[in-house]
C-alpha cells in the first residue's frame, strides 16, 4: 500500500515541501525581497506604482498611540477593515460593516465594544499576529463586498483567488472557499475549501475540504464544481505582474473579486503553501519543469507569460457533474 | 548569503556540498584512525573493557644480613596495558629493575634493623587485558632461555619427538602437548624411553619436561611463571610452557596439555625459567597473590590512559579538562545529534513540532527529572498553561507584559510541584526547576496561538511530537556509551556536521507528505 501513496506522488509531480524551500523559495525569493510581501503597506505602494487595484487604504496606525485618534477617523467610514500589516494566514483580521463610536458591528454580526475594538489594534501593534511576533503597524482599509459569483458556495466570509507565479507565469490556481467549520475565514488550514481552477477558462475544478475530495460545499450543499470565474483575464495578469512588482521567482497571488471594482489584489505570499496541488488535482513540479523549458520570448510581458500559460496548462477540462 | 550567487551555478555548489561533506567524513575518520593505530585507542571505546586489579602482599623477616628480595611484576605488552601500579615498601627500600624481557620489584634494606624484623609490602597493580588487539611479535631468540638438562635426557627426549619431525610446525606442538595425556602416536615409543620419561617428569616437574621435549623438537618455547586469569587468590604460582608457533606464542597448559592461543588466558609474571620469587637475604613468612576483575568505570580507564601519554592529541583530550567541566561536555557533544534527529524528524519525516530546538531543551532538562515525570510534567505544563492563557486572554494584556505574567506562572507553579515533591520525597519534582521555563513559556503561547488559529486536534498533534522528538533526544543524550565515544573521539562531530549538511540538501518528499497527499489518484 505504502509503495502506491510514493508512485503516486512521483506520477502525479507533486511538489515536496523540502523541494519547495530548497529549489524554488531559496533560489529564486532573495531574502532581501521578502519586506515587500510581507508588509501589507509597502505591498500596497508597490501595486499602486504598478497600477494593481488593492483594497483602498483608509488608515494605517503605527502606534499605541495612534489608536486614540482611531475613534474620530472612523467617523468618515462605516465599514471597514482592520488588519496586521504583517499577519499570515488571515489571522488579526476584523471585518467591521457597521459602527457607532462606542459599538462596532463585525461581518459575522458580533457586536464589539470600542475597548475590545482597540485591545485588538494593540494586539496588533504589539505583534501577536505579525509573522517574526515583531512589533508591527494595524492597516484600516476598505471592506471588499464579494462578488456574487461564489455566494451559492460560502458560508459568510470572503472567498479569495490563490494564483501561483513561477517566474512571472502563473502556474496554478484556487479559490479558497469559507465554511462554517473555518469560522468565515479563507484558510484551509480551519477547515475552507479549497477549488482548483483551470488556468485556460477561469473555471472550477475539483475541490477538496480537509485533505479530502468533495464536489459540494458542507453548508450550502451546491457544488463547487463548474463555477466560471468573471475578470479571470484580468486576474492572470495581475498575478503575472506581481513578479515585475517584487522581483520574487516564486510567489503566490491572493486576490478578491469586488462587485463594484472587479478583481482587488488582496497579498502576496513568498512562500505559498502546497495544498493547491491536492485542490488542483495534480502536482506543481511538471508545470514548473515546463516552464523552465519554455522560449525566452514566452517571459517577455505578462501578457505573453499569460498567453503561454493559458495554452501550456489548458490540459485539464472541467468534468461535468451528475445533477 | 544573496541567493542570486546561486542561481547561476547550482551544479557547482551541489558538486562543492559534496566535497565538503567527504571532506567533513575523511577528516573525521582520519583522526580516529590515528588515535587507533598510532595512540592505541579502543575502536569502540565503550566496550566492556577486561580489567583485572593485581595485588601481591608479602610479610618478610630479616635474618641478619637484612632483606633482599625480588618478585616477578608483569610486563607492558601490546595486550595489556597498566593504568596504575603502586607499591608499599615500609622501611625498605624500592626498585624497578628490568631484566630481558621480565621485570622485577625490589625490595631491600633492613640490616641496621637485626634479625626477626618484619615487614609488610605490598605491589597492587591495574592492568586493562585487550584480547582482540593484533600485535606483531618479534621472533625469539632461541638461544634466550635454554633449558639445561643432561644428555642422556636430551637424547630420550628426541626419541620420543622425533617421529613428528615431519608434521608442519602448528601439528607439531599440537602433538607434543597431547603427551601430557599420554597421547604418544603411533608407533608407540619404546617403554624403556617412556620409563626414563616418567622419571624426569617426576625430577624436573611436568613443566619443565614439556620444555624439553618441545626444545628437542627444534620449537622455540620457555616456561613462564603466573596466574591463570581468573579471580583467584593462591600462595603458590602457575607454571606453564609458551611455544613459539611461527608467529605468535602459545600457552601450553602442563597439567593438562591444553592450548591457548589468547594471549589473555594467563597473566604472566615472569619468563624464560627466571623465578618469580627471589629471596637474597631474608625470610618469606607469607606471600599471596589476588587477582579480581575490576569493576573501574571506564571514563576513568581512558583518563588515565590519555594523562599518561605524550602525545599532542592526548594533551588537548576532554579528559585533560577538570572533571566538573568534563560532565556538561558529555552531554554538550551529543546536543548536535539531537539537532540532527530534529532535523531528519521534521525535514525527512515531517513530525510536527514547536520551534526547533525546543525538543533539545526539553530532553536535556529530562536528564533531571527523569522521561516518566519529565513528560508528565510537560504535558501538565501546557494544559494548565493553557486555561491560564485563555483566561489572561479576557484581561487584555499587551504581548510582553502577557508573557512575564505567564513566566511568573510558570515558575510559581515549579515551586508548588518542588514543594509538593519535597512532601512526598518525589526528588523529580525538586528537580523541575531546572526545566527550560522560558521555553515552556513560549510554549504555552504558541500551544494556544495554534488551538485558536487551526484548531485543537493539530495543537495537540503538534505538542505530542515536540513530546516525542523531546523523549528520543533524551534518550539518545543519556546513553552513556554514545557519550563515551563522543568524548574520547569529538571528531565525530565533523562526520556529524556533514549529515546535516546532507540533510540540509535532501529536496525529496517527507514521509508525512504521503498521507497528506494521499487524496490524489494516479494519473
Amino acid at each position: 500500500m505504502f509503495p502506491d501513496i510514493i508512485r503516486n506522488l512521483i506520477e502525479n509531480n507533486i511538489l515536496g515541501m523540502n523541494n519547495r524551500n530548497a529549489e524554488y523559495i531559496m533560489k529564486y525569493n532573495p531574502r532581501s525581497f521578502f519586506p515587500l510581501v510581507d508588509n501589507k503597506v509597502l505591498t500596497k505602494s508597490l501595486a499602486k506604482e504598478y497600477g494593481v487595484p488593492t483594497p483602498t487604504l483608509y488608515h494605517v496606525v503605527l502606534h499605541h498611540g495612534g489608536i486614540a485618534e482611531l475613534k474620530t477617523l472612523l467617523k468618515d467610514h462605516s465599514e471597514f477593515v482592520a488588519k496586521p500589516a504583517r499577519g499570515s494566514g488571515g489571522s488579526g483580521i476584523v471585518l467591521v460593516t457597521n459602527h457607532t463610536e462606542e459599538t462596532y458591528i463585525t461581518q459575522s454580526g458580533k457586536k464589539i465594544l470600542w475597548e475590545d475594538f482597540s485591545y485588538h489594534i494593540s494586539s496588533i501593534l504589539s505583534g501577536i499576529y505579525s509573522l517574526e511576533g515583531l512589533e508591527d503597524y494595524a492597516i484600516i482599509e476598505s471592506l471588499i463586498h464579494p462578488a456574487p459569483v461564489f455566494a451559492d458556495v460560502t458560508y459568510q466570509g470572503v472567498p479569495d483567488i490563490r494564483i501561483v507565479v513561477y517566474k512571472g507565469v502563473p502556474v496554478m490556481s484556487m479559490v479558497r472557499l469559507p465554511t462554517r467549520a473555518s469560522d468565515g475565514k479563507a484558510n484551509l488550514h480551519r477547515g475552507a475549501i479549497g477549488a482548483g481552477i483551470s488556468l485556460k477558462d477561469g473555471i472550477t475544478l475539483t475541490a477538496v475540504h480537509h485533505s479530502r475530495l468533495v464536489d459540494r460545499h458542507p453548508d450550502t450543499g451546491k457544488p463547487v464544481r463548474g463555477i466560471t470565474i468573471p475578470h479571470w483575464d484580468k486576474m492572470l495578469l495581475i498575478a503575472a505582474r506581481a513578479k515585475d512588482m517584487t522581483g520574487l521567482g516564486y510567489i503566490g497571488v491572493d486576490l478578491v473579486i469586488d462587485k463594484d471594482r472587479g478583481p482587488v489584489l488582496l497579498e502576496l505570499n513568498a512562500r505559498p503553501g502546497l495544498a493547491i496541488q491536492l485542490a488542483n488535482g495534480s502536482g506543481l513540479l511538471g508545470r514548473l519543469k515546463m516552464v523552465e523549458a519554455a522560449t525566452p520570448d514566452v517571459f517577455e510581458t505578462p501578457e505573453t507569460r499569460v498567453a503561454w500559460a493559458k495554452e501550456a496548462f489548458a490540459t485539464r477540462d472541467v468534468k461535468k457533474l451528475p445533477e | 548569503m544573496c541567493t542570486s550567487d546561486l542561481s547561476g551555478g547550482f551544479a557547482k555548489v551541489k558538486r562543492f556540498i559534496t566535497s565538503l561533506v567527504i571532506l567533513l567524513f575523511v577528516f573525521s575518520a582520519a583522526i580516529i584512525a590515528y588515535r587507533i593505530v598510532w595512540l592505541g585507542y579502543p575502536a569502540i571505546p565503550a566496550a566492556p573493557g577486561q580489567t583485572w586489579h593485581l595485588s601481591i602482599d608479602a610479610h618478610v623477616k630479616t635474618d641478619g644480613k637484612g632483606i633482599n628480595m625480588s618478585l616477578g611484576i608483569p610486563v607492558d605488552c601490546p595486550w595489556r596495558m597498566f593504568v596504575e601500579e603502586r607499591i608499599y615498601s615500609g622501611t625498605l627500600n624500592f626498585n624497578i629493575l628490568s631484566e630481558g624481557q621480565n621485570r622485577f620489584a625490589l625490595w631491600s634494606g633492613g640490616q641496621a634493623a637485626g634479625a626477626g624484623m618484619e615487614e609488610s609490602i605490598f605491589y597492587h597493580a591495574t592492568i586493562i587485558m585487550r584480547p582482540k588487539r593484533f600485535y606483531k611479535a618479534e621472533f625469539p631468540d632461541s638461544k634466550e632461555y635454554v633449558f639445561v638438562a643432561g644428555d642422556e635426557e636430551k637424547i630420550v627426549a628426541r626419541r620420543l619427538t622425533g617421529k613428528w619431525d615431519n608434521l608442519p610446525s602448528p601439528e607439531r606442538i599440537d602433538a607434543i602437548a597431547g603427551t601430557v595425556t599420554g597421547k604418544w602416536g603411533r608407533p608407540g615409543p619404546d617403554k624403556n624411553d617412556l620409563e626414563a620419561w616418567s622419571v624426569m617428569e617426576e625430577k624436573h616437574g611436568k613443566a619443565k619436561a614439556l620444555l624439553m621435549l618441545y626444545q628437542s623438537a627444534n620449537i622455540p618455547a620457555r616456561e613462564s611463571e603466573g596466574l591463570f586469569l581468573r579471580e583467584t587468590a593462591t600462595d603458590k604460582l602457575s607454571k606453564w610452557v609458551e611455544v613459539w608457533d611461527g608467529k605468535r606464542w602459545l600457552n601450553v597448559w602442563a597439567e593438562t596439555g591444553n592450548i591457548y592461543e589468547d594471549q589473555t588466558s594467563f597473566l604472566s609474571l615472569v619468563s624464560a625459567g627466571v623465578p618469580a620469587v627471589r629471596m637474597i637475604n631474608g625470610e618469606i613468612g607469607d606471600i599471596r597473590w589476588v587477582l579480581v576483575k575490576s569493576v573501574t568505570d571506564r571514563w576513568g580507564l581512558h583518563a588515565e590512559r590519555t594523562t599518561r601519554s605524550k602525545s599532542f592529541l592526548d594533551k588537548w583530550s576532554l579528559f585533560r579538562l577538570p572533571p566538573e567541566f568534563q560532565r556538561t561536555f558529555r552531554i554538550l557533544l551529543l546536543v548536535p545529534i539531537g539537532a540532527l534527529m530534529i532535523s531528519i524528524l521534521r525535514n525527512v519525516v515531517g513530525f510536527p513540532t514547536f520551534g526547533i530546538f525546543m525538543p533539545v531543551l526539553m530532553a536535556l532538562s529530562f536528564r533531571n527529572t527523569g522521561l516518566i515525570y519529565g513528560l508528565g510534567i510537560f504535558f501538565g505544563v501546557i494544559l494548565l498553561g493553557y486555561f491560564v492563557r485563555s483566561f489572561l486572554d479576557k484581561l487584555r494584556l499587551l504581548l510582553v507584559p502577557r508573557m512575564s505574567v505567564m513566566l511568573t506562572l510558570v515558575i510559581g507553579g515549579f515551586t508548588i510541584l518542588a514543594l509538593i515533591g519535597n512532601k512526598f520525597g518525589l526528588k523529580e519534582f525538586m528537580a523541575v526547576g531546572l526545566l527550560p521555563f522560558v521555553i515552556l513559556t513560549m510554549t504555552i503561547e504558541r500551544f494556544f496561538v495554534l488551538v485558536e488559529e487551526s484548531g485543537t486536534l493539530e495543537a495537540f498533534r503538534t505538542a505530542c511530537g515536540s513530546a516525542a522528538v523531546a523523549a528520543l533526544t533524551y534518550m539518545i543524550i543519556s546513553w552513556e556509551p554514545l557519550q563515551l565515544t563522543f568524548f574520547v573521539y569529538p571528531e565525530l562531530l565533523l562526520a556529524i556536521v556533514g549529515i546535516q549538511i546532507l540533510i540540509g540538501r535532501y529536496t525529496g518528499y517527507r514521509i508525512s507528505e504521503f498521507i497528506r497527499f494521499r487524496a490524489l489518484k494516479g494519473s
